[in-house]
């Protein structure tokens, strides 16, 4: 039996505030949009966690941001980072935040490896997402969410990213 | 003093080689705990492994009890450094003979800490 346990939205935002602070500086804090943005198109970093709880973690973001987070994690400037730079920075983001989101759900469960798009990850009737956090870093838009298997909650709900592309280049770390 | 760094994600690595190089280690790099096995087999020896859990090939849980099974290597001390933080999960590292263990994200002040308690640094107090 799949818990239908959702996170609380609050919970979810500390632990994008802390990893993000943790890895990227307290200079620049995150921080919530005031209003609710389109979902990034251009790269997405998504986890999953499968045992007790199951659901994904989703981070959309925009290249310039990704290229930012990247370059900070590594020490590089922008303009030497090559796109498995980026790739790699952003599967490690999504990698830590989707572990702690998992440390706030019933356990014992177990983490995915993670999985970054440069593009958006389509629609899937097989999830909805029940916490979407719309932030901003350095006037870039990113947008993290939470999603459940749609056969964990009797509430049918919509699918993340409807409105958005096919991705055109997958691949695993 | 030698560190190898087990983490398949390079900028994990990364960060992990800049705190400990700034301790004064040398340090080697592995993308999973196969690669690191490897490395130890071909005659590495390090004081100090640092090791994720959640690796392809190899998981750093099987790498942890590899290396305590093995009395070559008795002497190397094996920290965790991972998103793994359901306690069972904790026990279970230990258990199998992780020195200590470090949650992601972490400071570099909670890696030297926890150096500091392995005895592996020692920080200068202030005059």
């Amino acid at each position: 039996m799949i818990a239908a346990v959702e996170p609380e939205i609050g919970d979810v935002y500390a632990v994008v505030e802390e990893v993000w602070s943790t890895f990227l500086g307290t200079d620049e804090p995150i921080l919530p949009e005031v209003a609710p943005v389109d979902r990034p198109q251009e790269w997405t970093a998504m986890t999953t966690v499968g045992g007790a709880w199951e659901g994904a973690v989703l981070v959309a973001v925009t290249d310039r941001l990704a290229r930012d987070v990247a370059a900070a994690m590594l020490a590089l400037d922008p303009a030497d980072l090559a796109p498995e730079d980026v790739s790699d920075a952003l599967g490690e983001l999504v990698n830590v935040i989707g572990g702690n989101v998992k440390s706030l759900m019933p356990g014992p469960s177990t983490l995915s490896l993670p999985l970054v798009a440069s593009g958006a990850v389509p629609a899937s009737h097989q999830r909805r997402e029940v916490c979407r956090l719309d932030l901003s870093w350095r006037r870039q838009s990113l947008c993290v969410s939470v999603c459940v298997p749609t056969g964990a909650s009797p509430e049918p709900g919509p699918t993340p990213d409807s409105s958005t592309s096919t991705s055109t280049s997958e691949e695993t770390r | 003093m030698h560190a190898l760094i087990i983490d398949d994600s390079r900028t994990m690595r990364t960060i992990l080689r800049r705190i400990v190089t700034e301790l004064g280690f040398e340090t080697t790099e592995a993308g999973n705990g196969q690669e690191a096995l490897d490395a130890l087999e071909a005659g590495l020896e390090p004081e100090l492994c640092l090791i994720d859990w959640n690796m392809p090939l190899m998981d750093g849980y099987t790498f942890v009890t590899r290396v305590r099974a093995d009395p070559r290597w008795r002497n190397v001390t094996l920290m965790m450094v991972t998103t793994e933080s359901e306690h069972g999960q904790i026990v279970r590292a230990l258990a199998a003979g992780a020195h200590e263990y470090v949650i992601k994200p972490f400071t570099p002040d909670a890696i030297v800490e926890k150096l500091e308690l392995l005895g592996l640094v020692v920080q200068e107090v202030p005059a």
